[in-house]
């Protein structure tokens, strides 16, 4: 046991070396075949035993090892070949049953190789039926051994997203997209199914494509079989049906999430009746967080292109930031979204200048990517209003005492922030980092005619600037030598020495 | 030499003539003078052509025409043409030039194409035979024998022979001797005269020889007396002599490095600082703010070109605003202290320091009589020391201390007896600064102890570099601490880049090595004790490494990113998590070799970065989580504490330290940040601690304390209510710095004060006792309006009442060269005209001659032919007379 690594691969060489000669001569050596299926039952050395069977079974189809020919009204003869055979497919049913539960394994490899293995032979049954049933030679997928994969897929016990991500890849084939289609009603759950089964479905569902792929491939196209063809009507019915079952259950915030992201990307497009979800994202938005951000988007959606009439969206909009915007993945498209919402020339500038106050109140304490981002915001929003201006420029020469916006106001028309100004884009201009300070010059001239490309900035991280930093270029100055009391202890501005007990 | 004079004579004499001769020139003939006629005078003006001479300057051409163009008419048609090609034989020359040109050409030939590389073989001057070189050895000391010879080598015969020879042939009535046997007589004589002469010459010699060896040893005889007599001589000597001598022979320095005097220097020393000073700021403001420098006051007449009237910035008019004040401060002495604007103490508490500090310097010269002086001084120190125990809390105290004299300082006026306290103050704000700005003094014990220390060691004098890391790691573990300062003081002295080439490389490695030692050390540092001797051994060594910086500063720079970068990555992989120690040590060292207030620095700001970074990412989990955090807003408030900026992450850290001790009931929730969940109530003290007396420096070792007492509690506070005071501090200047702390006040006021000790309290108080200030709305600045463009009024250098035409150079030049050659071709046009005339006379004249010459040889011939048939006629006439 003390180098795993090298008796599983001398493990997978003896394997391979038995397979190889029970395929030599498969009716004489078939106890080779059980002492492999026995080794591989007690549950040791899953990987090796994997891929020795993948070789064995995908060998013995594509010899026609198992294939019995079935005339209608006509028993099977009992010959010694055809009992062979027989006994070869009942070890192959029982075998395919043990690798599709290899799924749930816990190594994450293994069951990556279980699905893998278990796809291969479902391939390789598809191009060689085991059962000619007639003269019709359809592309023939074997459903019911897609159906228990998909049903370990959609399991209700571990999180798959490693195994959904690696059934993408069969998913590019269009029959098994098709048939996985088919089979999805039937697994859906009807009642309320517990939080990971959710997340899995949730998951897989993300990646079926209604469509059909662009390069159509078959997975399990025999040399002479017609292609099964692709009906996009049934896919969308399909969707529709288990779309209505998804709504009925209860979710949690991740599954929450999940499902509006999912509701966004794939199948907000393609759903009937849109205008039902209405409810569903008026509710998303008020609960506030991440959620209320995708559901502001799906909102938008229904907004632009279903004509659905949402009251009071902007004092929504402008209660959502907070500043616990900062923290979450799904800011991006927040300030993306607020740039679509804002675009519009014609909204009142009292309204558009709350928008920008309260955004230069959150910069203030924002981190600093965040503040680039914010600033250009605010940029755009007084280029779109030239009435905006005043925030910049204001030609009284009264003092005040206080900022006379009003944070506190949800209503942003009564923020009050027409008469104030952007002191904070101002302040901020003492930031100490180079990168913000001059994105918050902007204010000092007046504005250019073309906006700023906001999605530039929009995925930039800690790291970009860091990264930047670095790659400037300047002269480095060292400080020239004073003469202190302690080494450690600069002329000017001393803090860590004055407040903290080093030696 | 009478020659020469005679020469002389005749120059002068011809000089004479030839000025009778011009002066007879002078006299014209009024005959042949002709006046031009002017039509109008103008006074003062020059005329060239007054009058002219038409019949000389006719001649004139003529004259020359018959040297050029009659010469050319004659030779036309003409293929042969007779050249003299003798050197300056053609042109007019003196004799004397003709000869040094001929001369030249000589030598010129000489350096043909052949001899110009045959350096070797160059002319040889030579002087009667002799090579000039070999006159030059002079080898001959008895060159003046040869004058006496002169006379004989100059030919002259003995008088016998004379008188023999030239006068007494013919009557003397001796024999006869023939011509011959008189030169064979005279030949055999002067033979005989030389051989004598040689004899005698070689004689002299031999003599002196023999003169000369003689006398050198006289010589030694002669010198041992002298030595003798000046040794007895010397103790004679006057001092004055002495310092004289000593004076002439010591070393003079030039007038260019003239000694600077104590003042000059600490000027210079000043006026460096400042500079640096300046150079930081404009970095701060960074590149961004590039703007012209804004002049203060625009005149009416400002023409827009940026030119301004120096005495204008620099004196300000004298007036007085709305409260009566002077805009230019008074200044009055009053009992020896100046009263006025601050500024004023400051520069007197700069000049104070300047003179403490060169006033040290001077005792730490090696000067024997400054012993006493030097005690003094020391015994001083101790007194700054005492007092400095006293002043318990001294820290705080400057800024105190200098609150204190700006109130002082309004009062003075009216009472006197503030003006003791402001002395006081004053003094111990002096003495506070003196103390801070002291350089490194070793104690005397502590000296005495690291010799002793030095000397059991018996460390090597001399040590190579480094050449890996593990050798350096060997070199210096387990030394002491000092040990480890010397081997690195030593290895940068024997190293040193003046000394040899690869030094600079070497010691730029050894820079890295020791950026990775120390990172090693902290890293390996496990427990507070290890980390306390590792922070001393970094303050001993930091000036040597600080050295090796300075030496090669490229190499510092880039091995400072190296490391940031690095850590950057290590950090990157756990982004929720705080990295060692060593990175604070780190950034420490950051904001001791680089100027942190830059507006852009390449150490800096990625630095600035990563600590954003970690403030915001980094969940709070244990004390060490939270001693490094209040650890990084101590650096960011170092890092800031000249340019005045901000950084959210620090003022949103402490809010969540704020938040942790705000003791929570779940009645009324409060919103914790999100790095802070995990420890949300930790911080909230409980027992009673208003009386207990605290530790006013937060000890480091905390980083390594497990659980949170009472005691670390009160101090975190502290430290937090500083920092936050700090950056407050910073903040103070910006338009929204009450924005920027309502969070943390907002937190800061549900703290509940009543158990923290008074200091903290104290601190507390001050946050909120500050007064909103008004703000003023943001502007655009005004524009500069557009002055019209002015003209310049005409102005002429030289007024002649001529208009000249304005235009361009190159056309006036043009102008020129067009009139010049109307002119010229005028002038020409009129030459040729004349010359065609001369021909025509010439030809017209010969004409006439050949024509006559023609005539008279016809009538000649007609003569003759006439002649001829007169006398036929009559010989006809004889012959019929005969029939």
């Amino acid at each position: 046991m003390s180098l795993p690594a090298e008796k599983s691969s001398k493990i997978s060489k003896i394997l391979r070396s038995k397979a190889q000669e029970f395929l030599l001569n498969v009716r004489e050596k078939a106890n080779i075949l059980e002492q492999i299926l026995q080794h591989f039952y007690s549950g040791a050395d899953t990987g090796p035993c994997l891929l020795a069977l993948d070789m064995i079974f995908s060998n013995l189809f594509k010899d026609r090892k198992m294939y019995l020919e079935i005339v209608p009204l006509k028993a099977v003869e009992k010959t010694p070949e055809n009992e062979s055979r027989k006994w070869l497919m009942g070890n192959f049913e029982n075998c395919y049953l043990r690798i599709v539960q290899c799924m749930e394994h816990d190594n994450p490899k293994v069951t990556i190789q279980a699905l893998s293995t278990a796809m291969n032979l479902l391939a390789m049954e598809g191009k060689y039926p085991m059962e000619r049933a007639g003269a019709t030679t359809e592309n023939f997928v074997p459903a019911n051994k897609l159906k228990s994969i998909l049903m370990k897929l959609l399991t209700s016990k571990q999180n798959n997203i490693n195994l959904i991500n690696k059934y993408t890849e069969y998913l590019l084939y269009d029959d098994i997209l098709f048939v996985t289609w088919k089979l999805l009603p039937s697994l859906t759950a009807k009642s309320n199914p517990n939080q990971v089964y959710i997340m899995n479905y949730l998951m897989l569902l993300e990646k079926l494509q209604v469509f059909a792929n662009l390069d159509t491939k078959y997975l399990c196209a025999g040399e002479y079989s017609i292609p099964i063809t692709f009906d996009e009507v049934l896919t969308k019915k399909y969707l529709n049906r288990v779309w209505q079952c998804i709504m009925v259950w209860e979710h949690s915030v991740q599954t929450h999430k999940q499902l509006l992201i999912v509701l966004l990307e794939k199948v907000l497009v393609h759903l009937d009746k849109p205008l039902l979800l209405t409810d569903f994202l008026m509710d998303s938005l008020d609960i506030g967080g991440p959620v209320s951000y995708l559901a502001l988007q799906g909102l938008f959606t229904m907004i632009q292109v279903h004509n659905l009439d949402y009251p009071n969206i902007f004092a929504k909009l402008y209660s959502m930031f907070e500043p616990e915007i900062f923290h979450t993945k799904y800011k991006a498209r927040l300030f993306h979204l607020a740039d679509l919402f804002l675009s519009s020339t014609h909204l009142p500038e009292t309204m558009v200048a709350a928008f920008a106050k309260r955004l230069a109140r959150l910069a203030l304490l924002a981190p600093s990517v965040d503040i680039i981002i914010i600033c250009q915001f605010i940029g755009n929003l007084i280029i779109r209003h030239p009435g905006l201006k005043c925030l910049l420029h204001n030609e009284t020469s009264e003092l005040v005492k206080y900022d006379p916006y009003v944070m506190e106001e949800s209503d942003p028309l009564k923020s009050n922030a027409l008469n104030s100004s952007l002191w904070e884009i101002y302040t901020l201009q003492s930031h100490v980092q180079p990168s913000v300070a001059s994105a918050a010059k902007f204010i000092n001239t007046p504005l250019p005619s073309v906006e700023w490309d906001i999605g530039k900035v929009l995925e930039n991280t800690d790291n970009d600037i860091f990264d930047k930093e670095i790659k400037k270029i300047s002269k480095a100055i060292v400080r020239e030598l004073e003469p202190t009391k302690d080494g450690l202890v600069i002329s000017t501005g001393e803090r860590v020495c004055q407040y903290w007990q080093l030696v | 030499m009478g020659k020469v004079k005679n020469k002389k004579r005749v120059s002068v004499d011809a000089i004479q003539k030839k000025r009778q001769n011009q002066n007879a020139k002078k006299q014209l003939n009024p005959f042949e003078v002709h006046i031009n006629k002017e039509k109008m005078r103008v006074l003062g003006k020059k005329v060239k052509n007054e009058m002219g001479l038409p019949g000389i300057s006719r001649a004139k051409a003529i004259k020359k025409r018959k040297h050029t163009l009659l010469n050319e008419y004659k030779l036309q048609h003409k293929s042969n043409k007779f050249m003299d090609k003798r050197i300056a034989e053609r042109d007019n020359v003196p004799y004397e030039d003709k000869i040094m040109a001929r001369f030249a050409a000589v030598r010129a030939k000489a350096h043909s194409k052949k001899m110009i590389f045959n350096l070797a073989e160059d002319e040889v001057l030579t002087h009667r035979g002799q090579t000039l070189n070999e006159i030059e050895k002079f080898d001959d000391p008895r060159s003046d024998n040869e004058d006496s010879d002169e006379e004989h080598k100059s030919g002259n015969l003995l008088s016998t022979f004379v008188k023999d020879a030239h006068f007494g042939g013919g009557s003397s009535g001796k024999e006869v001797k023939t011509h011959k046997q008189l030169m064979d007589q005279l030949i055999e004589e002067s033979k005989k005269r030389k051989a004598e002469k040689q004899k005698i010459k070689e004689a002299t010699v031999e003599l002196t020889d023999k003169l000369d060896t003689e006398w050198k040893d006289l010589v030694q005889l002669v010198s041992k007396t002298n030595k003798k007599e000046t040794n007895e001589e010397k103790p004679n000597l006057d001092d004055y002599d002495k310092v004289m001598r000593e004076l002439k022979f010591e070393a003079r320095g030039t007038v260019s490095d003239r000694l600077k005097s104590e003042p000059e220097i600490a000027k210079e020393e000043k006026e460096k600082l400042e500079k640096l000073e300046q150079e930081r700021l404009e970095r701060m403001r960074g590149f961004a703010e590039n703007n012209p420098q804004k002049i203060t006051h625009r005149s009416a007449d400002d023409l827009d070109d940026n030119f301004v009237y120096e005495s204008d910035t620099e004196e300000n008019m004298l007036t007085y605003g709305d409260d009566g004040k002077s805009n230019v401060e008074v200044r009055a002495e009053l009992n020896g202290k100046t009263i006025g604007g601050n500024s004023d103490i400051e520069d007197e508490n700069n000049d104070t320091n300047t003179d403490d500090d060169s006033s040290q310097n001077d005792s730490e010269e090696e000067d024997p009589l400054l012993d006493l002086k030097e005690d003094d001084t020391s015994s001083e120190e101790d007194d700054v020391e005492t007092e400095k125990s006293t002043n318990s809390n001294k820290d705080i105290g400057i800024k105190i201390t200098s609150k204190e004299v700006d109130s002082a300082e309004d009062d003075y006026k009216t009472d006197e007896t503030s003006t003791e306290v402001n002395k006081s103050s004053q003094k111990r704000k002096l003495e506070d600064i003196v103390e801070c700005n002291k350089p490194k003094q070793p104690k005397n014990e502590e000296n005495i102890e690291d010799k002793n220390e030095l000397e059991k060691l018996e460390l090597p004098f001399v040590f190579s570099l480094p050449e890996d890391y593990d050798s350096l790691m060997e070199t210096l573990q387990n030394q002491s601490i000092i040990c480890q300062k010397v081997i690195l003081e030593r290895m940068i002295k024997c190293n040193h880049p003046t000394l040899s080439q690869g030094n600079k490389a070497g010691l730029g490695l050894l820079f890295d090595y020791m950026l990775r030692y120390i990172n090693d050390l902290f890293a390996n540092s496990e427990d507070s004790k290890t980390f306390k001797k590792n922070c001393k051994l970094l303050s001993t060594i930091i000036p040597h490494i600080f050295e090796l910086a300075q030496l090669n500063k490229e190499n510092a720079h880039n091995s400072f990113v190296e490391v940031i970068k690095e850590l950057h990555q290590e950090y990157r992989k756990k982004k929720k998590q705080y990295p060692g120690i060593e990175i604070l040590i780190f950034l420490k060292m950051v904001s001791l070799f680089f100027s942190t207030s830059d507006f852009r620095h390449q150490v800096v700001t990625p630095c600035f970065v990563f600590m954003e970074e970690m403030l915001k990412h980094c969940s709070v989990k244990s004390v060490k989580d939270l001693c490094c955090g209040l650890f990084l807003c101590t650096l960011v408030a170092e890092f800031t504490a000249l340019s005045k900026r901000f950084l959210p992450a620090t003022i949103n850290f402490l809010a969540g330290i704020f938040c942790m001790a705000i003791p929570k009931n779940d009645v009324k929730p409060i919103k914790v940040p999100l790095t802070f969940k995990s420890l949300s109530k930790d911080l909230v003290l409980t027992s009673d601690y208003s009386k207990k007396k605290i530790e006013t420096k937060f000890d480091i070792s905390n980083l390594f304390e497990e659980e949170f007492t009472d005691e670390l509690k009160v101090d975190i506070m502290l430290l937090a209510l500083r920092l936050l005071s700090d950056f407050k501090e910073n903040c103070k200047e910006l338009p929204s710095k009450s924005e920027l702390f309502t969070e943390a006040d907002k937190y800061l006021k549900l703290v509940p004060m009543k158990n923290y000790p008074k200091v903290v309290q104290e601190d507390y108080r001050k946050l909120f006792s500050d007064t909103l200030s008004e703000i003023s709305y943001l502007r655009w600045e005004a524009k500069k309006p557009k002055s019209l463009r002015l003209y310049e009024p005409k102005i002429v250098e030289v007024y002649d009442g001529k208009r000249r035409k304005i235009q361009s150079r190159e056309k006036t030049e043009r102008d020129k060269l067009l009139h010049k050659l109307k002119k010229e071709t005028k002038g020409a046009v009129r030459e040729i005209r004349k010359d065609k005339a001369f021909l025509g006379r010439i030809k017209i004249n010969q004409k006439i001659r050949s024509d006559k010459e023609r005539r008279d040889r016809v009538n000649k011939i007609v003569a003759e032919a006439a002649n001829q048939q007169s006398e036929l006629n009559a010989f006809d006439r004889q012959k019929k007379k005969k029939k």
